[in-house]
Order: C-alpha cells, then sequence, then structure tokens
C-alpha cells in the first residue's frame, strides 16, 4: 500500500550509487557537490526507512478452473 | 442351417466392431502397461513407434504408436517404461496401444531418460548460459511456485523475511510431485506470464524440497523446462538438497541450490544493503569535505599569495620613502646653505642698500635713467633716496653716453 507513494527502492538505490560515482569522479563543483550530497542524504533516508520494513506479504493465487 | 441368416460383416465393419468392444471395455486411462522398449523409431519427427515387450516372458509384444505432440521426453530401446493409452486396432498395422502418456520407470530407466532429455535440451541451447537473464537487484514481487505442504515453502518465507522486507510474494500452489504435479506446474507458469505487465511479478522462485529421481520427475519433465525456458519473467529454481539436479535447475536464469538458498538468490540481505548505503554516503561527505577542504587550501593560497604581493609592495614603498627622505636630508642642508649665500648675494644687491651709500635713482617718465643724453632739458624727473624722493626739473644736460658724477 505504500509502494504508490513512496520512491521506488531500486530508483532511490540506483541514484544513490550514481551520485557516489559522480563524485568517484572527482573534480567536483561545490554548488553541485553540495546539492547532490544533499541528495544523497536524502535517497539513503529513503532507502533505509524502506529497509525497515520487515514485513512480507504472502499472497495466495485462487486457482483458476482450468480447460 | 436352413434359412438362418447370420449376418455378413464386410474386414472393415468387423473391425469398426471390434475397436468399439474394445474401447468399451478397456479404459486406456485405467491403468498403465509397464514394459520394456524394442525397435523404437521416430518417422518424420512426429510419429513414434515402438513395441513393448514383457520383461518376464519377451515373446509376449504389443505395439504402441504415439505422437511427439502427447509424448515427450526421449527413450531408446531397452527402457523400462509405463505406457497410457486405449488400445485400437488399426488397419495397417493392427493391434496396438495408442499412447497418450509414457514415462519411464525405476531408477535405471528415469536415469537413462533423463541424461537422454538433458543432452537433447542441451544441444537445443536451453541450457546456454549466454540466455539467462539478470535478475532484479531489489523485487518488489515475486511470483513462488510450490507446494504449501512442503518444507520448502517455510523455508523460503523464512529466509525471505530475515533478508528483507517490503515484498509482494504472489504463491501459487502445486503439486510438486504426482500426477497433478506437471499440469499444475505448467499452468502457474502460463498464469504469471499472462499477467498484465504491472501485476506481474518481476521474478519467479520454482522450488521444491530433496526427493528421489522419481519425485523430481516433474521438475525434469520435457514441458515444464520448456515453459521455465520460454518464460518471459526470469526464473530461480531452487530444487532438492544441495547436489540434487534436475534439467529446471539448468534451465533456469538463476540455480539454486534449496529453497532456502533460493530465498537468498532472490532478495539481498538487508543488512549488507545498510552497510552499502552507509559506506555511499560517507564516502559522497568524504568527498565533500575534500572538495572544501581543496577550495579552501586554494583560497588560502590565493589569499596568502595577495598578502605577500602586498606585503611585498608595501616593503618597497617603505624602502622607497626611506631613500627619498635619505636624500631630502641629504639634500637640504646643502640647498639651505646655497640658499643662504643667493640671500647674501642678493642683499647685497638690494638698492635700498645701494641707496643707503648716498646712491640715489633718476626717473624720468616711469621709468630709470641711466643716460643723460635720454632727457632733455625741461623734463621733469623724479630723484628715488635712501630717505624719501623729491621732483625735479632738467636745468642741463652734459655730454652724450658719459655718466658725470656730481
Amino acid at each position: 500500500m505504500t509502494k504508490k507513494t513512496s520512491i521506488n527502492f531500486s530508483k532511490a538505490f540506483e541514484e544513490l550509487e550514481a551520485i557516489t560515482e559522480w563524485f568517484e569522479k572527482g573534480e567536483a563543483d561545490l554548488d553541485e557537490g553540495l546539492a547532490k550530497f544533499e541528495r544523497g542524504l536524502e535517497l539513503a533516508k529513503v532507502c533505509k526507512g524502506k529497509l525497515s520494513e520487515v514485513e512480507n506479504k504472502i499472497k495466495e493465487l485462487k486457482k483458476k478452473f482450468e480447460e | 442351417m436352413t434359412n438362418s441368416v447370420e449376418p455378413v460383416l464386410q474386414v472393415s465393419e468387423y473391425l469398426k466392431l471390434a475397436n468399439q468392444v474394445l474401447k468399451l471395455n478397456i479404459d486406456g486411462y485405467a491403468f498403465a502397461i509397464e514394459g520394456e522398449i524394442s525397435d523404437y523409431k521416430i518417422k518424420d519427427g512426429k510419429w513414434i513407434m515402438f513395441s513393448l515387450k514383457d520383461e518376464n516372458d519377451p515373446s509376449a509384444k504389443v505395439g504402441c504408436f504415439a505422437t511427439t505432440f502427447k509424448v515427450s521426453g526421449v527413450f531408446e530401446d531397452g527402457m523400462k517404461v509405463r505406457v497410457w493409452g486405449p488400445p485400437a486396432i488399426n488397419k495397417w498395422s493392427g493391434f496396438q496401444i495408442e499412447v497418450r502418456k509414457m514415462e519411464a520407470v525405476g531408477d535405471g530407466a528415469l536415469k537413462k531418460a533423463y541424461e537422454l532429455l538433458k543432452k537433447k535440451l542441451e544441444v537445443e541451447g536451453l541450457f546456454d548460459i549466454s540466455r539467462k537473464r539478470m535478475l532484479p537487484r531489489f523485487p518488489e514481487r515475486i511470483g513462488l511456485i510450490t507446494s504449501r505442504d512442503a518444507a520448502a515453502y517455510g523455508d523460503f518465507a523464512r529466509i525471505l523475511n530475515n533478508r528483507w522486507g517490503g515484498v509482494e510474494v504472489l504463491f501459487s500452489h502445486v503439486h510438486v510431485q504426482g500426477r497433478e504435479a506437471v499440469p499444475e506446474i505448467l499452468a502457474a507458469f502460463r498464469r504469471f506470464n499472462e499477467m498484465s505487465e504491472t501485476e506481474r511479478p518481476e521474478v519467479l522462485v520454482l522450488t521444491r524440497g530433496g526427493g528421489s529421481l522419481e519425485d523430481l520427475h516433474a521438475f525434469n519433465d520435457e514441458q515444464v523446462v520448456r515453459a521455465v525456458f520460454g518464460s518471459k519473467i526470469p526464473v530461480i529454481c531452487g530444487v532438492g538438497h544441495e547436489r540434487d539436479e534436475s534439467l529446471c535447475d539448468f534451465v533456469a536464469d538463476v540455480r539454486a541450490s534449496t529453497p532456502s538458498n533460493a530465498a537468498e538468490r532472490v532478495v539481498p540481505n538487508r543488512q549488507e544493503v545498510i552497510y552499502e548505503i552507509e559506506t555511499m554516503t560517507r564516502h559522497i561527505e568524504t568527498r565533500l569535505t575534500d572538495a572544501v577542504d581543496d577550495k579552501q587550501f586554494l583560497i588560502e593560497r590565493a589569499t596568502n599569495l595577495i598578502f605577500t604581493a602586498a606585503d611585498r609592495q608595501k616593503e618597497k614603498l617603505s624602502h622607497l620613502t626611506r631613500n627619498l627622505l635619505d636624500r631630502v636630508n641629504n639634500w637640504l642642508p646643502r640647498f639651505s646653505d646655497r640658499l643662504g649665500a643667493s640671500l647674501r648675494v642678493l642683499a647685497n644687491l638690494d638698492p635700498k642698500r645701494v641707496l643707503a651709500r648716498g646712491y640715489s635713482i633718476v626717473t624720468a617718465r616711469g621709468k630709470i635713467v641711466k643716460d643723460a643724453a635720454a632727457l632733455e632739458v625741461g623734463v621733469e624727473i623724479g630723484v628715488q633716496l635712501a630717505q624719501g624722493s623729491l621732483g625735479a626739473e632738467v636745468l642741463r644736460v652734459n655730454g652724450k653716453g658719459k655718466i658725470k658724477l656730481i
């Protein structure tokens, strides 16, 4: 249910990876770096929040009547 | 004898009757017929023909006919099999069983059938590494195909919960062995693959616990293997214990050794991902601090440079000033000496002092008269003395160009 509202975990994680890689390349513009840094922290928070979900929902598919 | 009317049947009518009797009296699906294959042949890649021999009485033989559409798997002479299907008398080949289903029997035959099928599928390229797909790293929806009564189900769910959360598991309950297993597994694959893109799971997990080759038959069934191969959704297969293998394992995109291992392969470990996120944020932080430090260093260096330059300028300036002062100081006394001398000279030249000595200055028409010839008799002149002045009139002019002292 929370899936719709919250950002997709893999998207957030990938973006965080991309930011890390951006910093890795060095020659960082400070303004841009600051913006990316803030975004990175935000993404990390989102990801960690998502990780605190402990439950997995198991939904059994009803048998369809077959031919 | 006379007039007794005996019906006469044509051969084809007789065959029809016999077939009807056979059909009514022998239910081809009620039992299996077990025997050993001989004279196994496939014609045109479609028609399978062989004889089924009684193991204990090799002279007891029955012909069998099947199509490759109905019977999958690979068989060969000498294999012990069970066949299902109605009997029929065929115009061309006589009495035979129309085989609808056939299975290898006994460990030897099963093993043999398994190896043959494996070889065939391998040659066909179903197990090629190049067609293995990547699984999503963080799946949100997983399709699970197993039996709810099997330990595999519990193992999978437990490990899944230990490792990761927030996943929706669409569970399709199937028999994992026995008669219903193959059709149910096939149906589950169809169902998941027919789902719309929005409700379709990102990965399918096909799993069951260990068992004998016979127990695992559904996972070695050609149709199931092809269903795994044809699935639009990537498949993880985890069958049995560590060393069990099944054909589904080979065809799956990812092969897990056990149901628990399937859970490990399908979702990452929460702790590891947290660690990874922390490492990344730390890394970003360090990088940013480094960048700030770098800039700070640059600024400091620039400031230092400017200050040094300014200092140098200042020093130069003070040096100049000092120099200048030195020069001025040197020059000033000499200047005042010279000034004093000049003043003295000037003072000597002062006309007033000359007048004081008794001289006087004569002016005519506002001009100093230096030559008597410039004057005429009767002109009014002025005479300036040391004290006061007076006006006079010229009475006489003496000589020209000669100054006559009075």
